[in-house]
């Protein structure tokens, strides 16, 4: 059977601020199944990002193909939800409006999309800041409203790009912990970017290593360590020193 | 380490002696020193504002009067100017010419501010309008508007039309432009989760980069107030029956000066309040909007 994802020999090129041509990415194969957990880690110009707008569908490869579902991606779409590092919560919008703004999209009936989306607010924990603006919420719970607006469409795929990266140490640990449990809850496959290695190790059932120059996958770390994952037991120290090898070497 | 430990614990002999309501009370009275204190400062500073506004007065008073050779038919002391104000304010003709000023500033601000924000996000979203509008239109935007109030008349007459033409024309640029340049800033971010969200090219317009760029938007509709005031003394002032402009300009051939210190007075209050209702609009309509820029 067909993978959820398959990246095929996909390469990107950009032109730089000097007007030269940059790889971002090049000759790049991965395939994602549906309900995996993936990590993409790597420094900064290792072309994670583009790999996850590619999916998303906000460009098109250069060269090689992306295929979702069994067709090659084309726009945009719910089926694959995105979450962004920060401010892409719709600041005129409440809570519960941004959550709303998918199906809204889709033309669904006010009162069927008022209770989804007090659905998926409570589900993140933010039932009670159904009716405030993102200004008045503390990054960590701009996070949550931002997954919940994604999984209300009931996507395929969540791509997330770094989206807990902007908030404190503490908050984002609990960010994880529910991250984990609403991909056990839902069954949504997650490709999640990051460059912090804890993360990926206390997150992903895989680990894609990337380097830079032109973008490429080093090596694939597979995590087969249960859920919740202890950060105080000796096998996580042993994944949490795999992955900062592999991305040293 | 040994002396840490012997040493005598902290007196709290002293806070003890406190009672709960010995706290308080010496908590309400520094509230209150507080209080009392902004209160001062406040009424001092409203007492020189209205000081200041009495030196000026008294000064324009006493001045046409005090200089030799000042006729106080050409420099009419502020008691003439309010005896002449009243006297057309009960005969309701200052009423009048300021309700046709205002009716032409309106129509003229609707239409072209409308023209400007639709123009604004068109130019904005699609790079293929804005290279096709740009030379002309900032080539229309660098001539000024009132330099077409001739031509407004030889085309349209001396009726209402030619009014609201000119003022839909001068508010049109300055929101246009706010709007392309709202529009065209609209962080990437919020028209990639909209298009992820399934959003059509015309609902990610009105329902993503409008609002998102709608403090700019704002910021040029300002600006278009107080443009539509310019350019309606401008055409009032030649070929109208009404109109504040047009009360000064009659007040010149009549050589009632002091009805054309009215006429001014009467603008600038339009202009204050038209301005403060913005503001406070502004404040109304998007309570998330410094707080999101800070935080």
């Amino acid at each position: 059977m067909a993978s959820l994802i398959e990246v095929e020999g996909v390469s990107q090129i950009f032109e730089t601020r000097e007007g030269l041509a940059n790889w971002a990415l090049w000759q790049v194969s991965m395939n994602i199944e549906a309900g995996e957990f993936v990590c993409l880690i790597g420094p900064s110009g290792c072309g994670k990002t583009t790999l996850l707008h590619l999916i998303a569908g906000f460009m098109k490869p250069s060269e090689g193909s992306v295929r979702f579902a069994g067709a090659p991606v084309g726009d945009p779409g719910p089926d694959r939800g995105v979450v962004f590092q920060e401010y892409a919560l719709f600041g005129w919008m409440t809570a519960r409006q941004n959550v709303e703004f998918g199906l809204r999209m889709r033309g669904m009936a006010k009162a069927e999309r008022r209770e989804r989306a007090r659905e998926a607010l409570a589900r993140v924990g933010l039932e009670r800041a159904i009716d405030r603006y993102p200004h008045e919420l503390s990054g960590g719970m701009r996070q949550r409203v931002a997954v919940a607006r994604a999984l209300v469409n009931e996507p395929r795929v969540l791509l997330m790009d770094e989206p807990f990266a902007a908030v404190d140490a503490i908050t984002r640990a609990t960010l994880q912990d529910d991250l984990v449990r609403l991909w056990q809850q839902t069954g949504v496959s997650v490709v999640f970017v990051t460059h912090n290695v804890d993360e990926a190790a206390f997150l992903a059932q895989r680990v894609v290593v990337m380097r830079p120059h032109p973008g490429s996958v080093k090596r694939s770390v597979i995590v087969d360590l249960p859920y919740p994952r202890q950060r105080s037991s000796a096998e996580f120290a042993r994944l949490y020193a795999d992955i900062g090898l592999a991305l040293g070497e | 380490m040994e002396a840490r430990l012997t040493a005598p614990p902290i007196p709290a002999a002293a806070d003890a002696a406190l009672t709960e309501d010995e706290k308080l009370e010496i908590e309400n009275r520094f509230r209150r020193d507080i209080a009392a204190g902004r209160r001062r400062r406040l009424r001092r500073g409203l007492l020189l504002n209205l000081v200041g506004v009495l030196i000026f007065l008294a000064v324009w008073e006493a001045l046409p009067r005090l200089v030799p050779g000042v006729n106080t038919q050409m420099f009419p002391p502020p008691s003439g100017v309010v005896m002449t104000l009243v006297g057309m304010m009960t005969d309701g003709s200052l009423a009048a010419h300021a309700w046709s000023s205002l009716k032409r500033v309106a129509a003229g601000f609707v239409i072209g501010s409308t023209a400007g924000i639709l123009v604004g996000l068109l130019t904005g979203r699609l790079a293929m309008a804005q290279s096709l509008s740009d030379p002309v239109l900032h080539g229309l935007r660098s001539i000024p508007a009132i330099a077409f109030v001739p031509l407004a008349i030889v085309w349209f007459g001396l009726g209402e039309t030619p009014k609201v033409a000119l003022i839909s024309w001068g508010t049109f640029f300055p929101v246009w432009i706010s709007t392309f340049i709202g529009v065209r800033d609209v962080p990437k971010l919020y028209v990639q989760s909209a298009l992820s969200l399934g959003a059509s090219p015309l609902n990610i317009m009105f329902r993503v980069v409008l609002p998102a760029a709608l403090p700019f938007v704002f910021a040029g509709l300002r600006h278009a107030t107080a443009v539509a005031f310019v350019i309606v003394v401008a055409a009032e002032l030649v070929g109208a029956s009404s109109g504040l402009g047009y009360l000064i300009s009659f007040s010149h051939l009549v050589f009632r000066i002091d009805m054309m210190f009215v006429g001014l007075l009467a603008l600038g209050a339009l202009g204050f309040l038209a301005d403060a209702a913005f503001a406070a609009l502004l404040q109304r309509v998007f309570p998330w909007y410094r707080s999101e820029r800070n935080g």
